[in-house]
């Protein structure tokens, strides 16, 4: 389906840049002055939360392809990039509670952007719920499709309403500035680039292996129809 | 709009006949009242916004019952093949059952409401009006997201399992910002500190209705 030499280079390059980001945030970006060693913990973690973000986005446009095209292959691509949304928003929250422990004191508290996050993986952990209780394609696909629409519309009023509590998150990237050291900031850029470049290869891999699954099921009803 | 509006009068007409759904739902709203009551400790005095978690607790857990009801009595028979096939658009066969769970839900509510002033103390009830106003609004939002959920659920094989999982995630920015307000009109706080609050759940009425409009022909055709 997808020619050789590119399906072997794409997991080395991933490789590569996990590496350069491993080697950046221990040994080149500085350590920071009053958080300590834990700081380092932000670049997987906002590279992580940001991947999560991404893979919700497409799952979202994917629903509205599917909804509009009804070709089965939205369907594969939008239940592809859920499954890897939800592995990584769940890690997204445990890096964020391994590092509030120690910087706020607490390991949970009920900021706007952790309340979101959490209400994110309630979501997109009931779409996989969903999947698992109806067995025929075409209807999975459009109740999945509208269960990712919804989810995304979700996110902006979630934000809002979280913000009856006052947030403590630290707001280190805001619209206009960057309060970050530039080797800080090129790390980060290196992390980012890792884990895109991961959510790529898992997204390529989790859907040949769906599509090739669909191929098989077919080829298989084929043959029990007598057709080959 | 007519149409609609037939439906409508059909569903109140066999709930009416039948009483199933608004008859569980004010028992349980009511049976979590007095649970809720016991959990807190019985004969003490609540502050305002744990009362409003008890009476909102109590509302959504109830009205969830109906909800289920409200499309799946439609594939019992297959009925709903039936309405598909008459000259009634899907966005009206929505717009039907998302009045028909909100007047279910407003019915619940004209007891569950007066029954929570009994057991809290009426001192909650200073702010009627506005309270009023409130629960029309959260009402409004859970129908719309609701009905749409409940389409999906009844196409499923787990509907009762399946409804509150998938509606709670959604639901809960409405279920919080309800208690935050509801508490703030029984701490007797000013209007202004919470109305922009309101606009929240105004907009997530008014949004999802959209979205549910959208997208309701696309769920309802997979039955």
């Amino acid at each position: 389906m997808d020619n050789g030499f590119r399906s072997r280079v794409l997991p080395v390059v991933v490789g590569l840049l996990f590496l350069s980001a491993i080697y950046t945030i221990f040994f080149y970006a500085p350590t920071e002055r009053v958080m300590g060693i834990v700081q380092k913990i932000f670049y997987v973690h906002l590279s992580m939360a940001f991947t999560a973000f991404l893979s919700f986005f497409v799952a979202f446009v994917c629903g509205i392809l599917y909804l509009t095209k009804k070709d089965i292959k939205w369907d594969v691509y939008g239940s592809s990039s859920v499954e890897i949304g939800v592995v990584f928003i769940s890690l997204t929250l445990m890096s964020g509670v391994l590092w509030a422990r120690p910087i706020w004191n607490t390991w949970w508290t009920w900021d706007p952007r952790l309340t979101t996050a959490l209400i994110l993986w309630f979501i997109y952990v009931s779409y996989l719920i969903l999947r698992t209780s109806v067995e025929q394609e075409g209807k999975r696909a459009a109740y999945c499709a509208v269960l990712a629409i919804v989810g995304f519309v979700d996110v902006p009023i979630v934000f809002m309403s979280a913000r009856i509590w006052r947030t403590i998150h630290p707001v280190v990237i805001r619209s206009d500035s960057i309060d970050m050291e530039p080797s800080m900031i090129l790390t980060l850029v290196i992390t980012l680039a890792a884990f895109l470049s991961l959510w790529f290869l898992l997204f390529k891999l989790k859907t040949s292996v769906a599509l090739t699954c669909k191929r098989i099921r077919f080829l298989e009803n084929k043959m029990e129809g007598g057709d080959l | 709009m007519r149409d609609a509006l037939l439906i409508v009068k059909k569903d109140l007409l066999t709930e009416f006949r039948k009483k199933e759904s608004i008859v569980s739902m004010v028992f349980f709203g009511f049976l979590l009242l007095v649970i809720l009551n016991i959990a807190m400790g019985i004969g003490r005095e609540l502050d305002g916004e744990i009362a409003a978690g008890i009476l909102w607790v109590s509302i959504i857990f109830s009205a969830v019952l109906g909800l289920g009801r409200v499309l799946s009595q439609e594939k019992e028979n297959r009925c709903i093949d039936g309405l598909l096939l008459s000259p009634v658009e899907p966005e009206q066969i929505y717009a039907a059952k998302t009045m028909v769970n909100f007047i279910f839900m407003v019915v619940a509510e004209v007891v569950l409401i007066p029954a929570f002033f009994v057991f809290y103390g009426d001192r909650f009830a200073r702010h009627l009006p506005m309270l009023v106003v409130v629960v029309l609004l959260v009402n409004l939002g859970f129908s719309t997201v609701g009905t749409l959920f409940s389409a999906i659920t009844a196409g499923t094989r787990r509907n009762e399992v399946l409804l509150p999982l998938l509606l709670f995630p959604v639901i809960t920015p409405l279920i919080a910002l309800a208690v935050k307000v509801t508490g703030s009109l029984f701490e007797d706080v000013p209007y202004r500190e919470y109305s922009s609050w309101l606009y929240v759940i105004a907009a997530f009425g008014f949004i999802f209705s959209g979205v549910g409009y959208l997208l309701f022909d696309y769920v309802i055709k997979e039955g």
